[in-house]
């Protein structure tokens, strides 16, 4: 998977079209993916897992960690926290030794391998999935 | 609530026993275990990995990565997908333990583990190291001895690695501050563990995140 940090800071709010990675969402320009002949989990409204290749990310800061000017993403199933951490460190431009935490439900730290796709059907809710991320010299 | 200034040994094993229970429904493993004179005590869990890479027949599959794989894991690959199967078979398989103490001295949980082959040989730091996830692998790198120290098991007497406690306040503080904002109560050792565990091996389940918000579980 092709991280690509240089594209996402210099896009303006336009989504980049069929990019890997992370791309901002516009709500105007945002268009839902026609639902597959597969079938449709009961009690969503959400299409079934496969069809949706992407899912909508809400990231909030705690504490003192500075806030992203952009919250919203569109983020591939695939992607790992650990890859979500790397993302989130460049754009705020954190040194290597700090440690950027990602939490889900406020309180749990996801493992680094566990994709945002996963943790989407776990802990998502009207549509997506919100992330607290917290910024910490954790060790020593 | 004394939770959110002071986290003192009964509320240590009040989070602890919560924490088990949840680990009971399931079966990730975790028990408490009392000192002889039962004043305190720990919770600890043992699992077992397959460790490959140690025997190389094939550099260019594993470019220098060690895989760890669940026991079940290899046992379900079938025979012809998997190039590797000699190196995996002729490889060890490493028994992990994870102890998690109250510390009164800095006043938060504080995780011991220790690693060794099947036949009683410890595993070195070097080899717990290498075990580390990447990402945590810089800040270990720039000063390995200042996170992962070897000390006596204060119960049992014996050497163990211990993640050191003194940062725990400052990553646990946002966390708890958050909770007691929004009138939520979190298990103080599911999140400390969830972010110290990953560092030395251990994964916690998701279904540990949901488990303080609803009873239901479902992933």
């Amino acid at each position: 998977m092709a991280e690509e940090p240089e594209t996402m800071l210099q896009l303006p709010s336009t989504p980049a079209a069929g990019g890997e990675g992370l791309t901002d969402v516009s709500p105007e320009t945002a268009t839902p993916e026609p639902p597959s002949s597969a079938a449709v989990s009961p009690g969503t409204e959400e299409p079934s897992g496969d069809t949706k290749k992407k899912i909508d990310i809400l990231l909030k800061a705690v504490g003192d960690t500075p806030i992203m000017k952009t919250k919203k993403w569109a983020v591939e199933r695939t992607r790992t926290i650990q890859g979500l951490i790397d993302f989130i460190k460049k754009f705020l431009k954190l040194v290597a030794s700090e440690q950027l935490f990602i939490y889900v439900n406020q309180s749990f730290a996801p493992s680094p391998d566990q994709e945002v796709g996963t943790l989407y059907e776990c802990f998502g809710s009207d549509g997506k999935l919100v992330l607290h991320y917290c910024k910490s010299q954790a060790w020593g | 609530m004394e939770e959110d200034e002071f986290f003192g040994e009964k509320t240590f094993q009040h989070h602890c026993s919560e924490f088990i229970k949840h680990s009971q429904q399931i079966g990730d493993g975790w028990e408490w275990k009392s000192s002889k004179d039962c004043s305190d005590g720990y919770m600890c869990k043992t699992h077992f990995q397959i460790k490959s890479g140690t025997v190389v027949s094939n550099p260019g599959i594993y470019n220098g990565v060690q895989t760890c794989l669940p026991v079940e894991e290899v046992l379900e690959v079938p025979l012809d997908d998997f190039e590797v199967t000699q190196t995996a078979m002729a490889s060890e398989v490493i028994k992990y333990e994870y102890h998690v103490l109250y510390s009164s001295s800095y006043q938060v949980p504080v995780l011991y583990f220790r690693a060794s082959f099947l036949d009683g040989r410890p595993l070195a730091l070097k080899d717990i190291w290498e075990g580390v996830h990447e990402c945590y692998q810089t800040r270990l790198l720039q000063g390995p001895w200042d996170t992962i120290t070897q000390q006596e098991h204060p119960i049992l007497g014996q050497p163990f690695f211990v993640l050191h406690p003194c940062k725990t306040n400052e990553f646990m503080t946002p966390i708890l501050k958050n909770a007691q904002k929004i009138n939520r109560n979190i298990n103080y050792i599911t999140s400390w563990l969830s972010i110290v565990g990953p560092v030395v091996g251990l994964n916690l389940p998701l279904s540990y995140g949901k488990a303080t918000s609803q009873d239901e579980v479902h992933c």
